[in-house]
Order: structure tokens, then sequence, then C-alpha cells
């Protein structure tokens, strides 16, 4: 059985579709067989950060109207095998999806992956519970700021009434909070929001904490998703997820400042 | 039970109030004569509890009621005795003996004596809503989310997050952080209560009357208590 994954947050350019390619190549690179989907009808992005944008012909909406197969639509990654990429149209809008159509190449894929990764648009509409409708576990990207974290605890209400598993009374879905964009610096400073005030408003298990870092904007703009940036500490972050989302435990890394050196300190460094 | 003929409820009614400063039949007879002569018509028929609270002992309570009733009035039944003995001899000579809803929290000498104990169980006027049961809900009420709790009280499991919205009939206990809108007394109950164990609320409600954020200072972040007293909302601390 595929492990569904919805990678959601309520609020938009918290890093949802950096989180689900980082996520997506970091199981792959461990041997699982993975397919990232791009939910965001209408706002394609995924295909840019995994740098497969000149490879799209075929989108999931094709496939959902019967004018692609599943295999014709599916980009192979270029640097991992057991990757995939279901890409989002870009010429259609979110209505172009169906709960029923949706299931069923859900379900087909299920039967060629480990793990299927939903990267789902910002907002509560039909695009984000198309998302989520038929998660077995969701990722809620948050950044340490209110608006983030009140739009995340909306969410978070929503897969518990709205999703597949709560209208059959399943076990509900598996929820994993993930911390994006923290600066342990200004946490310090009192300009955001630390992890144990977002714990504690979320109250949801914490599954990364990724670092404020250059290299992820760097890492879109290349196409490269930022985990295979292994000297970055937003790569080493995503490094730690993976892990975590396969079951080890492992410290949570990058919570505080560093100290300055002397050096630093004297050049300004 | 649904179609039976008949339903007791609670209700609370304005009803004019006679304060009797007098025992004496003559006196009263005049004096009501002179205030009723002012204005017959909105004297007639109108239901009117009669008030010993400045009497003392010799009482003739049915002598008042057929003089109250030459006049026109409707008579429903006496206020303000304070001795048991006096509310005893009120009830034997067959008339309803009426407490007045704010002698309980107003009145300290009610209180000092003992006498809440001894409050007569038919309270006319006093809404039954000291029964209602709870609605349990487990776990985090999120934002967007509205939880009512009807004719019950409400007791949550959990926090209630900014955004989210909880409301009841009856009293609300949050076992948890309430920061989100908790509406007490919801269709009118003014002894309905909010209980939390941190209050960062937006706003809390009792019976309509409502505090922002910053009317909640005083006990910010606290484990806390909302009342009403005096048509106020007060907070006190719950530890």
């Amino acid at each position: 059985m595929a492990r569904i994954i919805v990678v959601t947050s309520g609020k938009g350019g918290v890093g949802k579709t950096t989180s689900s390619a980082a996520i997506g190549l970091g199981l792959a690179l461990k041997g699982h067989k993975v397919v990232l989907i791009d939910f965001d009808i209408g706002l394609r992005n995924l295909d840019l950060i995994m740098g497969c944008e000149r490879r799209v012909v075929y989108d999931f909406v094709n496939v959902i109207n019967g004018e692609a197969t599943l295999n014709q639509a599916l980009i192979k990654d270029k640097r991992v095998s057991s990757l995939s990429i279901l890409p989002a149209s870009q010429t259609r809008d979110k209505d172009a999806l169906n709960k029923e159509n949706v299931g069923k190449v859900l379900e087909d894929l299920g039967k060629l992956y480990d793990f299927i990764i939903c990267d789902s648009p910002a907002g509560i509409e039909a695009g984000a519970m198309m998302a989520l409708y038929y998660a077995d576990e969701a990722i809620i990207t948050t950044n340490p700021e209110v608006s983030s974290v009140r739009d995340s605890d909306r969410i978070i209400g929503m897969l518990a009434s709205r999703s597949r598993r709560a209208e059959l009374g399943l076990e509900p879905i598996k929820e994993h909070l993930l911390l994006t964009r923290y600066s342990p610096k200004r946490v310090a400073e009192g300009e955001m929001l630390s992890v144990e005030d977002v714990e504690d408003i979320l109250s949801i298990p914490l599954l990364g904490v990724i670092p404020e870092s250059q290299a992820v904007l760097k890492a879109s703009n290349a196409g490269e998703p930022v985990i295979l940036d292994t000297e970055s500490d937003a790569g080493q972050a995503y490094q730690d997820v993976i892990d975590r989302l396969l079951g080890e435990t492992i410290d949570f890394r990058f919570l505080v400042a560093e100290k300055k050196g002397i050096f630093s300190r004297m050049f300004g460094g | 039970m649904a179609d039976a003929s008949i339903e007791f409820k609670g209700s609370s009614f304005t009803l004019s109030v006679l304060h009797l400063k007098s025992a004496t039949l003559v006196d009263i007879r005049a004096d009501l004569a002179k205030k009723v002569a002012q204005a017959p018509d909105f004297f007639y028929l109108v239901p009117i509890v009669v008030s010993i609270d400045k009497l003392n002992d010799d009482i003739d309570y049915q002598g008042i009621k057929t003089l109250i009733e030459e006049f026109n009035f409707t008579f429903v039944g006496f206020t303000g005795a304070i001795s048991k003995e006096q509310r005893q001899l009120i009830r034997e000579c067959g008339f309803s003996f009426i407490n007045m809803a704010k002698a309980n929290t107003v009145k300290k000498p009610l209180l000092v004596e003992g006498a809440v104990a001894e409050k007569p169980k038919a309270v006319i006027a006093t809404p039954q809503r000291d029964l209602y049961t709870d609605k349990i809900h487990r776990g985090q009420i999120r934002s967007g989310q509205q939880v009512y709790a009807k004719d019950q009280n409400l007791v949550v499991i959990g926090s209630v997050s900014a955004g989210a919205e909880v409301i009841a009939d009856g009293n609300i206990h949050v076992y948890g952080s309430l920061r989100g809108r908790a509406i007490a007394g919801a269709t009118g109950h003014h002894k309905a209560q909010i209980y939390c164990q941190k209050l960062e609320a937006e706003l809390v409600s009792i019976n309509g009357n409502y505090w922002l954020s910053e009317s909640m200072e005083e006990h910010w972040a606290s484990p806390v208590y909302i009342q009403l007293t005096d048509n106020e909302l007060t907070s006190s601390k719950l530890i």
C-alpha cells in the first residue's frame, strides 16, 4: 500500500512546493518509489522546482479527462529513476479535477509507487480539498508567523472533517508539522514565533524545522531541490525530515542561533 | 412526551411591585385611592406583587389582598418577607411567596442568615436552567470550526484555537487554552459561566455581555472563570 502524503498549509508562499520537491526526491534517494503530483492546477510550479519544466507534454488534467495515459503524463526524474512527477495543467483551472477521477488515478499510482506526495495549492477551496481528500498523512507546512499558523490551524480542522478518512470514519489522517523559514536569531529577538509557540498552538507532532536559508532560493531557481545541497543547513534539515518520515528518531537541529566566532565578530561576518 | 398538551417552562417577567410602608389597611386604602385616581386605566387589571419588606409582624395578608383587588389590580403574591415564619404564614393563608431575583446576589443579610439554603423550592419566575447536561468535545477546536451545545453546557477537552467559536446555552469549560470566541448563556442565561485553563480569548460573552481581549488583561494567560455580576462580566483566577 502506497502512503499518500499531502503537503498543505492553507497560506500561500510558505514552502509547500519546495518541501514537496525536497521530500519526494529525498525519499527516492533512499530507494523508495515515489511520485510527486502537482495539484496546483493553473499555477504549475512543481515542474520548475524539479527542473523538468521543458519535458512536460501531458499533464494531470489530461489524465483525468482520459486524453492521455498515466505513463504518457508521468515524467521520470533524470537524477533518480525511482522518482516521477505528474505535472499540473497551466491552462486549466481547479474545477478540472473531480473526486472520482482523482481517486482512480491515485489508485493506479498506488500500485506502482511506495509514496504519493500531493503538492496542494494554497487556500481552502476545491483545489486544496481535492489534494487532501485521499491523504493518509499530511505535512502541514507552516512559517513561524501568526497568519501562517492560523491558516494551518484551519487546514488541520479541514483534514479532520473534509477528508475521505473523516467521511468514512476511518483512522484520522496522520498530521506532521513542518516549520519552514525558521530563523533562530529572529526568534531570540522576539520577532518570530518559536518552535514551542507553534507546537503549543497547533498541538500536532513536529516533523521538522527548516532554517531560513539562501540555499533554498538558489535551489529553486536552478531546478535542483535543496535536499541535493548537502552542505546547506536547509538541505540537512530536509534530510532529517526524510529519516523521521521513515520512522527514525532524530534530534532537531538548527533551533538555536549559531554563536559568532571571534573573527566574524571582528570582521562583521 | 412530545405531544403532551402542556409544558412547564421558566420565564422572566417584569411585574409591578407595591411596596407597603404601613400595615394599616385604612392608610393603604387612602393612598392607593389617590394614586389610582391619577390614572385609572393604567392600573386596570395590572398584575401586582406586594412587598412587605418594610413591615414588621401583624400583617393582615388576606385583608391586603382583598384591598388590592378592590382597586382592580390582579393580585399575584407577596414578596420581601425576611423571616421564615412570615413566609410560612403567607403560604398558610394560601398565597404565593415570590423571591425577588436580585435579592440573592445583592442583599447581604439574606446570605448571612443562611437563608439561601432555606429558599422555598417553588420559586416562581426563576428559569430552571441549572439542569443542563453536558456536551463533551474531545480534541482541539480549530480555526474556522464552530461547536454549539444547544440547551447544554459545553466541555472541551483540548484547546479552542484563535478563529474558532464555542457556543453553549449553558456554561463553557475549556480544559486547555481558550484562544477563540466563547459565548455562554447564548439564549439568555445570566448565570452561565466560562471556565478555561488559559485565557487568551478573542471574545468572551455571557448572556449578551461581552469582552474583547483588551478587557481580559488582568487575568491574561491565567486559569480563569468568568461570570456575570450585576450585568457586568467579572473574571476570577481559578487557582
